[in-house]
């Protein structure tokens, strides 16, 4: 197994789409790294500079140590797993998955010996037989991943592998990937746009926007300290609440959204970190988790809010509601009594809100 | 109602579509004059192999048999070899001048085959191939409506397979072999046929280019046939159903081939 660097990798379609942007990350020897983003953000591109599939503008990709700017995919000895499966139609599974070792002249019983462990470890083993037509998604998807497995590369890549299973089977595929990955002890980089897969799944997130790097942290890092509003408004689910408003007041500053519907002091710690930007506007974020129908602390302020929809999930409670005109919504615990069109007070905690610049988005917290 | 009135009309449609044909095969085993009566005879009597005999023994139709045959498979073979090549490359591969040469090689579709046959003549005369098998086969090599049929199909091939197989070591030609060719054997049997049928039944261009009777195929034997034996319409007919066979043989052993969702399975949409 083997670490990959990327230094400064650039992709530039045509001489002008800039596609990635200087994207530098480090993914250690048996790490998961997940690259996370919108559509278009780059994520799969950088996956397929990684994989050979795409040439690299500038910069420098690492694989074990060494320069692999120039060598074809075959060379990189990496293994990539496809959104769409990619199997040969043609072919059984058995056949798929020997498909790299017959090329590389592999021994044929050596083939059978790692093609046979591989289906043992994803369950294929009554399917050998079988072609992919005559497969469900999921099991396509488990060939697709032993196709990779067998050639025991230094590198496994996946690009959105999940997206196009249903609800249930990602969940089951997403936890055998992650067991998997442990059971292989091997470099994996994920791409998905799922932020629930990369938070699940990662030890390190690479998140991506526009071409892009925002932040490359671990999950819990990322959800607690995103770099700017939109890592903010991307990682956890149901997203991060924004409201835009201004820093008023001297020595005990304030915060008054510009609809006026919130106003709340500031811790001092807070206090402390903004007073720059006393006077200033900027942008509050609040996670639906840290509104509560109870007071959780004297460090919260209430706000009045007409229920307009309530999403019960059964283990909570999801409240939609408006502040400023602005839709925001709040993670409740199981509440029955709750029906829209109540008007109920809810509890903010303040040490919880996120300020960030409203010009450049940066969490100024 | 509608259903009967349907098969009705395709039960006689068929009908008198094959009606030329089992008088042609009935006629081919009939004795010298037995044909030319009226109403016209289906049935032979008595069944006779006559005609056969003369057309193989006496006038040598074998030869011509045989350069008809010979000529079919490599043309179709060469045809086949050729146009996938080119159909994959035009669909997958980016170079340059791509869009320019593929648009010059349509617009030659617009060119009757007729106009091109006196440059073509003196370009195999110059050649040296005149009244050789390659005079037949260097024409028949690749055309673009194969070519173009081909990457229409490969263009429906997902890039991901091409892709995984380059990750997984096949070198282009691997590619092309191990993974375009059997996702693409329904419209290269479609081809096939269309390149077997074609060669087996052309009959201007052996003509021109094929001079001497040895060299002959059956289309252009039995031409010679008929000028020779007008008043045996019964010699005729056996000639013509060697003629035929082969290429209903061919027909009825391919078809099952024909295009047909290979694709299933490889690739969620």
């Amino acid at each position: 197994m083997a670490e990959v660097i990327l230094k400064n990798v650039c992709k530039i379609y045509e001489g002008k789409n800039k596609v990635v942007t200087d994207a530098n990350f480090t993914v250690k020897d048996k790490e998961f790294v997940v690259l996370v983003g919108p559509s278009g953000c780059g994520k799969t591109t950088t996956l397929r500079m990684i994989a050979g599939l795409e040439e690299i503008s500038s910069g420098e990709i690492f694989i074990d140590g060494k320069v692999v700017n120039a060598l074809p995919p075959k060379d990189r000895d990496i293994a990539m797993v496809f959104q769409n499966y990619a199997l040969y139609p043609h072919m059984t599974v058995y056949e798929n998955m020997a498909f790299g070792l017959k090329l590389k002249k592999v021994d044929k019983k050596e083939i059978d010996v790692r093609v046979k462990e591989a289906a043992k470890i994803l369950s294929l083993e009554s399917f050998l037989d079988r072609k992919p037509k005559a497969l469900s998604g999921g099991q396509r998807q488990r060939v697709a991943v032993g196709r990779a497995i067998v050639r025991k590369p230094k590198v496994f890549l996946f690009d959105e592998p999940l997206s196009n299973l249903d609800a249930k089977l990602r969940v089951q595929m997403r936890t055998e990937i992650s067991k998997l990955h442990k059971q292989l002890e091997a470099t994996m980089i994920y791409v998905t746009h799922d932020q629930t897969e990369a938070m699940t799944m990662g030890n390190k997130i690479v998140v991506m926007k526009d071409g892009i790097i925002n932040q490359v942290d671990t999950p819990m890092n990322l959800y607690n300290n995103p770099v700017n509003k939109f890592v903010a408004g991307f990682i956890g689910s149901p997203a991060m609440n924004f409201l835009s408003g201004k820093i008023i007041g001297n020595d005990k500053l304030s915060f008054k959204s510009n609809g006026g519907s919130i106003k709340f002091e500031l811790t001092a710690n807070q206090s402390k970190r903004m007073s720059k930007y006393s006077d200033k506007e900027i942008i509050i974020g609040i996670r639906p988790e840290n509104i509560s129908i109870e007071k959780p602390n004297e460090n919260s302020f209430p706000v009045e809010v007409n229920i307009e929809v309530i999403e019960p999930m059964g283990n909570e409670t999801f409240v939609y509601f408006q502040l400023d005109g602005i839709q925001f919504i709040s993670r409740l615990r199981e509440y029955e009594n709750l029906f829209s069109g109540n008007i109920v007070r809810l509890f903010i905690q303040v040490e919880r809100v996120y300020f960030f610049d409203k010009e450049t988005g940066d969490n100024i917290n | 109602m509608k259903k009967y009135l349907l098969y009705g009309f395709l039960i006689i449609t068929s009908v008198l579509t094959l009606i030329p044909f089992f008088w042609m095969l009935g006629a081919s085993f009939m004795l010298d004059g037995k044909a030319s009566v009226f109403p016209p005879v289906f049935i032979p009597e008595p069944f006779s192999i006559i005609q056969y005999k003369v057309l193989f023994e006496r006038l040598n139709v074998f030869r011509n048999f045989i350069n008809s045959l010979v000529l079919s498979v490599l043309v179709t073979l060469f045809y086949i070899t050729f146009t996938s090549m080119a159909g994959y490359a035009f669909a997958k591969y980016r170079f340059k001048g791509k869009k320019v040469l593929f648009n010059v090689l349509l617009s030659s579709m617009i060119i009757p085959s007729q106009v091109t046959m006196l440059p073509l003549f003196l370009l195999l005369k110059y050649m040296g191939f005149i009244n050789t098998y390659m005079a037949i086969i260097i024409p028949g090599l690749a055309n673009i409506f194969g070519i173009f049929l081909i990457r229409q199909y490969c263009i429906s091939i997902p890039d991901s397979l091409i892709e995984a197989a380059r990750i997984e070591g096949a070198t282009d030609f691997q590619i092309y072999r191990k993974v375009i060719l059997p996702l693409a054997i329904p419209v290269l049997v479609t081809l096939a046929i269309f390149s077997f049928l074609g060669t087996w039944n052309d009959f201007l261009w052996p003509l021109i280019a094929l001079t001497d009777d040895s060299m002959y195929t059956l289309p252009v034997a039995l031409s010679n046939l008929m000028l020779e034996h007008t008043k045996d319409p019964e010699l005729m007919m056996a000639g013509s159903v060697v003629t035929v066979i082969p290429v209903i043989i061919v027909f009825l052993v391919l078809q099952k081939y024909y295009i047909k969702g290979i694709m299933m399975g490889s690739v969620k949409e």
